[in-house]
């Protein structure tokens, strides 16, 4: 039971779920950021 | 459409039946049925979970709406990647925890029956019609622009994937959308190169961005202010709104929406429903971009080839045939040696400026909208609209959705045609195989079997659910059919039904997980009388009274419930 909810919350990739939360959230501010400058540069 | 397109087209459509088919064994009971028994791995749900979301429209209709209106489309998905986050941590575990087979049956734990049966008859009223309207409008422009009957393909696009959607259940939806999204994909890459190859020579990616961004169609980012200040409220797509009220829309659909709750609830473990959750959230709005881009790709594209005076070919034959008959030839034959001169002097301006070689100097920006032939040709496009929106004709003048399909029945290659039509019916099925799916379930889970009298043992809930599967399919197909009976008024009513309930469901489940003190009865009423005021907000907005964006509804629904099942539970604990 008890490796059955450890497999359950493994995290992929990073050490806390957390890590995760800040990478789509960071990539958010950064497609924004990135989608402001070509509408700057190109208008 | 030509034979090879045919064969391309029934080809690939049978592979996704036959495939379907075969890996759509499952054990007889829901839990195989509805959950292909959770053994699902996170990739397929980060598939099924795009390729639920991503209808035919979105293919069709995206790059068309970059051509005429920008890429400021985009800022509808900046809500997803937060409200993916809040559902990872709130909603995802506790639907795992309880072994939920529909969202709602979370809400009965925490509060009671009429609060469940409320939000999965909402949910089932709204996807019902909704799932129908997603059937009519791929359809509706299908038929209009390759001649097909409307019944036919209605049936076609919403009809055929009922066959291994019954019977292989959520594991035949989640291995043909595995499959379905890769031929997608597949598709708009090639869509995308052909676009590029007909552009003249030495017209890449960067002339292409200065193309749209002279002609104004690289807003992606607006703030919503008037330019004498002030918010303008009723603007549908911009910064704030798409943050704010898109993350409320993206969590409501999310976390409170069986057809996506039921995809992550197939994975094998909650890790695995996060991962492909969150996968969503990273992949969503670069994907979204890079359609936008393929509209704005074809519109430099039309820079240097013939413009269709208006891109729907089947309301030209309806002016044809009107009482402008006359006026029609004259301004056709007008505008295509028009198209011819501006064509031409595009590409001697190109031509003669690219040889100075001076960067921004190199762009053929007076031949766009600035040019005198551009004007004129610009001009008789607005005649065209303008005799299309006169009541005599009740024409259709919004083009935006033939753009890009119009595009590539002129200028894909025989079997590329197929494959692309391909593509849009391809969509369609991957988000309706999983709406009917989730439909089903909410049917026989949330009523049929809570309110039986007596138990209904696995085998007849199986094969029950196979039945409600094929009835929700069948009424799909028949609400499609009814819409475009219907004609225009009613599709666009329909599009913002999501936006009229998606509010109030969420706000129901966000007192749920945040007010632990708030019980069923202040929840259930403020549900009901907030769900009331949404629509009254939603007929005067359409009156013009209050002009607001349908993505606030999402804000005020959600918000409205929280606050008033609060001040509710404050009068019923002073009661007590």
């Amino acid at each position: 039971m008890e490796r059955e909810q450890a497999s359950e919350e493994k995290v992929p990739l990073f050490k806390k779920w957390s890590y995760w939360y800040m990478l789509v959230a960071g990539f958010l501010l950064v497609c924004i950021g990135v989608f402001y400058f070509l509408t700057k540069h190109y208008s | 459409m030509s034979r090879p397109d045919w064969i391309v087209l029934v080809l690939t459509l049978l592979a996704i039946i036959a495939y379907g088919l075969y890996k759509g064994r499952t054990s007889r009971d829901l839990d195989g049925y509805f959950l292909s028994n959770r053994t699902v791995p996170w990739y397929m749900v980060l598939l099924g979970i795009m390729g639920t979301q991503a209808s035919a429209v979105t293919f069709l209709s995206a790059p068309g709406q970059a051509f005429t209106d920008g890429m400021r489309f985009v800022q509808y998905y900046f809500g997803l990647p937060l409200a993916i986050i809040v559902v990872c941590v709130s909603f995802v575990p506790v639907f795992r925890r309880l072994k939920v087979y529909t969202a709602y049956e979370f809400l009965e734990q925490r509060f009671d029956l009429k609060t469940r049966l409320l939000t999965s008859f909402l949910f089932l009223v709204q996807r019902g019609v909704s799932t129908g309207i997603s059937i009519a409008a791929p359809s509706i422009i299908l038929s209009s622009l390759l001649g097909w009957n409307i019944l036919w393909t209605n049936v076609f696009m919403g009809g055929l994937l009922i066959i291994y959607t019954v019977t292989g259940g959520a594991k035949a939806v989640a291995y043909t959308q595995q499959l379905q999204m890769i031929i997608i994909f597949g598709g708009m890459a090639v869509a995308g190169y052909m676009v590029v190859r007909g552009l003249p020579a030495g017209v890449g990616l960067s002339q292409v961005l200065h193309i749209g961004g002279k002609a104004g169609k690289l807003n992606i980012i607006t703030t919503g202010f008037r330019k004498g200040g002030g918010f303008d409220w009723s603007d549908r797509y911009n910064l704030l709104s798409g943050i704010i009220g898109g993350f409320f829309l993206q969590l409501s659909y999310f976390g409170a929406d069986q057809s996506q709750v039921g995809r992550y609830l197939t994975a094998r473990s909650t890790s695995e429903s996060r991962l492909g959750l969150l996968l969503n959230g990273l992949v969503k709005v670069p994907m979204q971009f890079l359609i936008l881009l393929l509209g704005v790709m074809v519109f430099a594209f039309y820079q240097f080839h013939p413009r269709p005076v208006f891109f729907n070919q089947s309301q030209i034959a309806k002016l044809e045939r009107s009482k402008y008959k006359d006026s029609v030839d004259m301004l056709l034959a007008r505008y295509e040696a028009g198209e011819l001169e501006r064509m031409g002097s595009q590409r001697r301006l190109y031509e003669t400026v690219e040889t100075d070689k001076s960067g921004r100097a190199m762009l053929p920006d007076s031949g766009l909208q600035a040019g005198r032939l551009e004007r004129a040709q610009a001009a008789d496009r607005a005649t065209v609209k303008r005799w299309l929106d006169d009541p005599a004709v009740g024409g259709d003048s919004n083009e935006t959705n033939y753009i890009f399909l119009r595009f590539v029945t002129d200028y894909l290659p025989v079997g590329l045609i197929g494959l692309l039509i391909a593509v849009i019916v391809l969509a369609a099925w991957g988000s309706i195989a999983p709406t009917l799916n989730a439909l089903a379930s909410c049917t026989i889970v949330d009523f049929h079997r809570r309110l039986a009298r007596v138990p209904l043992g696995a085998e007849k809930e199986y094969r029950l659910s196979r039945w409600y599967t094929l009835l929700w399919g069948v009424f799909c197909v028949a609400m499609a059919q009814l819409a475009y009976n219907a004609g225009n008024s009613l599709i666009e009513a329909v599009n913002m039904l999501g936006s009229m309930f998606y509010g109030v469901i969420l706000g129901v489940f966000l007192v749920a997980f945040l007010r632990r003190r708030t019980g069923g009865r202040a929840v259930f009423i403020s549900a009901v009388i907030v769900e009331i005021g949404v629509i009254v907000l939603n007929v005067l907005g359409r009156k013009g009274i209050v002009p607001l964006g349908f993505l606030w509804f999402n804000v005020i629904g959600a918000v409205g419930v929280v606050v008033l099942s609060e001040v509710l539970q404050l009068f019923v604990r002073r009661r007590g």
